[in-house]
């Protein structure tokens, strides 16, 4: 049944061949050797201070979620980072390749991009941007942060948040594998059928771009199962439901549309994969499929999608805004409230992503109205920041700056939705670039939250504060450069550029196209300011050390703990009294208190396990993009036979005693850093086996 | 929060010896959880094969009422209900700690398993065979991705259920162990649901 | 962690559900289904009317699966499962409801039926 795939294949190498490596093409040989070099340092740096054990017992093996966050972060930065390389790509082609009389580069028409390649460009950067950046920079905070603020010790399945993890590594790693070997998908990061169906799109890209996402969306899954258990099992004694911090709140509501939403994802693709590989009609043209049922299953998981990273972000404000204005947050119980508002509603507005399909007035009617109920429970959540700020005393440090700019993007990303859920407005500007503006409000609202949120938990997790006047100019380039860009997109649309245009044909966009290319320098020169508040930072971390409170005026559990928080969390289990504990006890006196006497505590042990089960599902999707058979066969089996060997191990952890807690603590107190597990093969560490 | 009451005497401050949580409880709710992600699988499934549930998409090929045989399917339902019933009244010797009874009855339930699953693949097969397989029709697309999708989560238990028999004898009851066959009691029971689902959209309705 | 060290036999989860209750549970279910298949093969009614009734009996079976098989309560040990089950049933609902409602009404605006017995004597839910 297999299908018949245009090329050569071969039963050892699949459709691999070596004319599949792109060494012709002059950016990706800049690209490999970039990607190379920093292989080299980086690997070189790990073998030269041997620190190979390390990188492996303390990282690689990790079940830790706060060292988990970290390397979700880590990841999400480093393709943050892939995704802007294109979107600078994508700006410099339009602006290049204006009218018709603009010159060509390095073997494209106009510009220097031919129209096959910018098309992948453009696809990759929205797949990469939502799926690779966003999500696990956001997964990474909650993962940091939720434990901690729920008084807990860990996750609810620390082994199984390491497999996320590294679920979602293996397929980061596939899409950056396909800038080397082979192409990505040149159809969208939305997919745009029928052009994803085999005859159109013949090569490996969509296959690189479905199985990278599908291999990410099961971690993505996972990790929202074991938030919601976290949260629904693992509270502190007293955090009773409505003293849960906003950021807890919304981690949960994300996480039930995470839990509900990527399986529909995971089904539009699987069926675009059976036409791919076995033939199927789902979404073909003829033969009875019916293109928009991809489209319909995609933007059923679409839209839910978007709110799943947005509401992360409130709670990230929430969080933010309070600590600096040193007010509890105005309105919490409706806080509480619109976000699972929002999260309900969010799964009844799919078709405003495809009001030109013609399904009708009635359908259109209902899901224009839909999509403006969300409105309400989102203005609801500004007043609340906008009361919390109001005559409060407003400290403007970098986190709170990122997240006031948050408020500015929300409101003019709101507002152009608005507009957009009008069938009649929609019909005239969909598919232009007006939507790219409303949604990159609302994702650089997502970005401005990430920043926010790094600057905020930085201290909490490394001990010292970023490096504030670079950090402020970080900001100041970012956030200008952002209106700049933006601004003029708007203006775009309404003079009806069209989205994915690898050729602006119309010379009078020109000024506009110019004036975004504006932005993109001082976007670059943002992130020459990020790199240098990085490098600040760390030669001035003594000077920045944070203790415990490291903003002084925080309110929530985190902050309790040592900066940064020992691998145990707390040496004894706080006890909850009131919502905003932290801010309470300061009030009055009590934030310093230390437990008398230390119990023993019991931590899970490290394993490589996760670590392994994730490559071998990188494996596994490299070996069903190139459709090599054996190769797949054996990685799914070895990924099948290792889930049910780590069912067989016994080690279930160990125990802390007392004493050991005792000198860490100590040690912690005179400030030296416990965020390393002790060497489990000593043997004074009382190993537990299975009961 | 202006009514925050002011610490007293009475005020903990820590928790020492806070029993935390059950891994029983834990591993329970979040299979559930992961259960309910996959029931919007084949939600998603079921609402693909609406959609393509129409003489259109049918392109020349069979349609439903050409293909399902209800009463055929009635047998099946009989087998996949028995063998759920079967694992289920396993976990009820479970209480007592009761190994021969367990094992009996996931025995049980693989064979009447093994039962539906042969219905099913001849189904399949004799399609096949036809000229009729999944890569007919639009229709036919969706009829056999939602079988298969079926059977392969049985084909899942199964699996899981031998590695249950190694572990019971090894182990014992172990909370592990004992979380793992309730586990599998759920997602058990989770097919025998779908299986109704299907039996009533795709056999009866289409029949 | 607690529970470690306690009976892991003693847990509500294992202690719930009984052999009456999944004996019920097949009896109901079965029975339901037969009944289901008996209004099939007669094929004496509307076709509306003959989904509503189906329908209602896989709902019911639904039903007798939810609290003889799950043994879904609202009691501490199975709250949390029963309310996340309440919470998801609407989005199945919406997520088949409205695909149908949407592409039932796209269908009638943009596509031909072919008006071949087969499609009048072979209504579905689409038409
Ligand atoms: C007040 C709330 C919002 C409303 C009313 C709204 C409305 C809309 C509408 C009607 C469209 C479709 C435009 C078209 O293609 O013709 C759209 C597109 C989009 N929106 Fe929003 N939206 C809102 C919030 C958000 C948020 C919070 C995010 C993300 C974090 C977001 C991300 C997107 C994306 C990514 C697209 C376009 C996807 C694509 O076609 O590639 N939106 N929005
Ligand atoms: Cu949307």
């Amino acid at each position: 049944m297999q299908v018949h795939v245009p090329g050569p294949w071969s039963p050892l190498f699949g459709r691999l061949t070596l004319d599949q490596i792109p060494y012709n093409i002059p950016i990706l040989q800049y690209t490999f050797a970039g990607a190379m070099l920093a292989a080299i340092v980086v690997v070189g740096a790990v073998l030269y201070f041997k620190k190979v054990g390390y990188f492996w017992r303390e990282w690689l093996t990790t079940v830790d979620h706060k060292k988990i966050g970290v390397m979700y972060i880590v990841i999400g930065l480093v393709m943050l980072f892939r995704g802007f390389a294109d979107g600078l790509l994508i700006r410099t082609q339009q602006v290049l390749a204006n009218g018709p009389n603009a010159p060509g580069y390095m073997g494209a028409q106009h510009g220097f991009l031919p129209p096959f390649h910018f098309d992948q460009v453009y696809s990759a950067h929205g797949t990469i941007m939502i799926l690779f950046a966003a999500t696990p920079i956001l997964t990474g905070f909650q993962n940091i942060v939720v434990p901690l603020q729920l008084g807990a010790r860990d996750m609810a399945f620390p082994y199984m948040n390491a497999l996320s993890l590294w679920l979602t590594a293996g397929a980061a790693g596939l899409v950056m594998l396909s800038l080397f070997v082979g192409d990505f998908s040149a159809a969208g990061w939305v997919g745009l059928i029928p052009l994803t169906e085999l005859p159109y799109s013949p090569s490996t890209g969509v296959d690189y771009w479905m199985w990278a996402i599908q291999i990410s969306s099961v971690g993505t899954t996972l990790n929202a199962i074991n938030m919601i258990v976290t949260i629904v099992e693992m509270r502190a004694p007293g955090m009773t439901w409505f003293r849960m911090p906003i950021f807890s709140w919304t981690t949960l509501s994300t996480n039930i549309i995470g839990l509900t939403a990527f399986p529909v994802l995971g089904v539009a693709l699987a069926l675009l994969g059976a036409d791919r590989y076995l033939g199927t009609h789902f979404f073909t043209a003829g033969m009875g499929g019916n293109l928009m049922l991809y489209t319909n299953l995609f933007w059923l998981w679409g839209h839910p999608e978007v709110y799943f990273l947005i509401l992360p972000v409130f709670g990230i404000l929430s969080e933010v805004v309070p600590t600096f204005c040193e007010k509890p947050l105005f309105g919490y119980v409706t806080m509480v409230a619109a976000s699972f508002a929002i999260a309900g509603v969010s799964w009844v507005v799919w078709l405003h992503h495809f009001f030109t399909m013609g399904a009708g007035p009635d359908i259109n009617g209902f899901f224009s109205v839909a999509t403006m109920l969300v409105g309400i429970p989102t203005g609801v959540k500004v007043f609340n920041w906008a009361f919390t700020m109001y005559r409060a005393r407003i400290t403007y440090t970098v986190p709170m700056l990122w997240a006031m700019f948050g408020l500015f993007l929300l409101l003019a990303g709101g507002l152009t939705g608005m507009m957009l859920a009008i069938p009649a407005v929609n019909y005239t500007v969909h598919d232009s670039v007006f939507v790219i503006a409303h949604f990159h409000c609302m994702v650089l609202l997502v970005v401005a939250a990430a920043f926010a949120g790094v600057s905020y938990w930085f201290p909490k997790v490394f001990g010292f504060r970023l490096d504030e006047s670079w950090g402020k100019a970080f900001f100041w380039t970012f956030s200008i450069a952002t209106l700049i860009v933006f601004t003029a997109m708007f203006a775009l649309g309404f003079e009806g550029e069209t989205r994915r245009l690898d050729w602006t044909f119309n010379t009078a966009w020109k000024p506009m196209l110019v004036v975004e290319e504006i932005g993109m320098i001082l976007y670059v020169i943002s992130l020459a300011c990020f790199a240098l508040m990085l490098v600040f930072s760390i030669v001035n971390r003594k000077k920045n050390a944070a203790g415990p409170d490291a903003w002084g005026t925080s309110r929530t559990l985190e902050w309790l703990t040592p900066s940064p928080v020992p691998f145990y969390n707390f040496a004894v289990t706080p006890q909850v009294n009131t919502r905003d504990e932290l801010a309470w006890r300061r009030k009055h006196g009590l934030d310093k208190a230390q437990p008398e006497h230390f119990e023993a505590i019991h931590m899970p042990s490290n394993t490589g396990m996760p670590f392994v089960i994730g490559m071998l599902a990188a494996v596994w999707g490299f070996a069903m993009i190139w459709r090599i058979w054996w190769l797949a066969a054996i990685s799914l089996t070895a990924l099948i036979v290792c889930v049910i060997i780590r069912s067989f191990y016994k080690n279930e952890g160990y125990h802390l005693q007392p004493e050991e807690i005792a000198a860490m603590e100590r040690d912690l107190a005179l400030g030296s850093v416990v965020s390393e597990q002790p060497d489990r093969s000593h043997h004074h560490y009382s190993h537990v086996e299975a009961h | 929060m202006a009514h925050q009451a002011a610490p007293d005497a009475n005020t903990r401050l820590f928790a020492p010896g806070f029993a935390g949580h059950s891994q029983i409880s834990a591993r329970t709710l979040g299979f559930w959880l992961y259960m309910l992600s996959d029931a919007l699988l084949f939600t998603a499934l079921f609402a693909a094969y609406a959609v393509l549930d129409t003489p259109m998409n049918a392109a020349g090929g069979p349609i439903a009422s050409q293909i399902v045989n209800p009463v055929e399917g009635f047998w099946q339902t009989i087998a996949i209900l028995g063998s759920v019933t079967a694992y289920s009244l396993a976990t009820v010797a479970l209480k007592t700690g009761n190994r021969a009874g367990v094992m009996l009855g996931i025995v049980a339930a693989m064979v009447l398993a093994v039962v539906f699953l042969g219905f099913g693949f001849n189904d399949l097969a004799t399609l096949t065979a036809q000229g009729n397989g999944m890569d007919r029709s639009g229709y036919l697309s969706a009829y056999f991705v939602l079988i298969l999708t079926h059977a392969i989560h049985m084909l899942f238990g199964l699996i899981w259920m031998l590695v249950m028999l190694v572990q019971i004898p090894r182990d014992g009851f172990n909370e592990m162990v004992v979380a793992r066959l309730l586990n599998l009691r759920m997602f058990w029971q989770f097919q025998a649901t779908v299986w109704v689902c299907v039996y009533i959209y795709v056999y009866m309705i289409g029949a | 962690m607690a529970g470690s060290h306690s009976d892991p036999l003693a847990h509500p989860e294992v202690r719930m559900g009984g052999a009456m209750r999944y004996i019920a549970g097949f009896i109901s279910t079965v029975a339901l289904m037969g009944a289901a298949l008996i209004v099939t093969l007669r094929h004496d009614m509307g076709y509306e009317t003959y989904v509503e009734v189906v329908g209602g009996l896989a709902a019911l079976a639904l039903l007798s699966q939810a609290v003889l098989f799950y043994g879904l309560d609202i009691s501490r040990a199975q709250i949390w499962k029963s309310v996340s089950l309440i919470l998801t049933v609407p989005l199945f609902i919406i997520t088949v409801g409205l695909t149908v409602w949407m592409f039932q009404s796209l269908d009638q605006r943009t596509m031909v039926m072919p008006n071949s017995a087969a499609a009048a004597t072979q209504p579905t839910l689409l038409q």
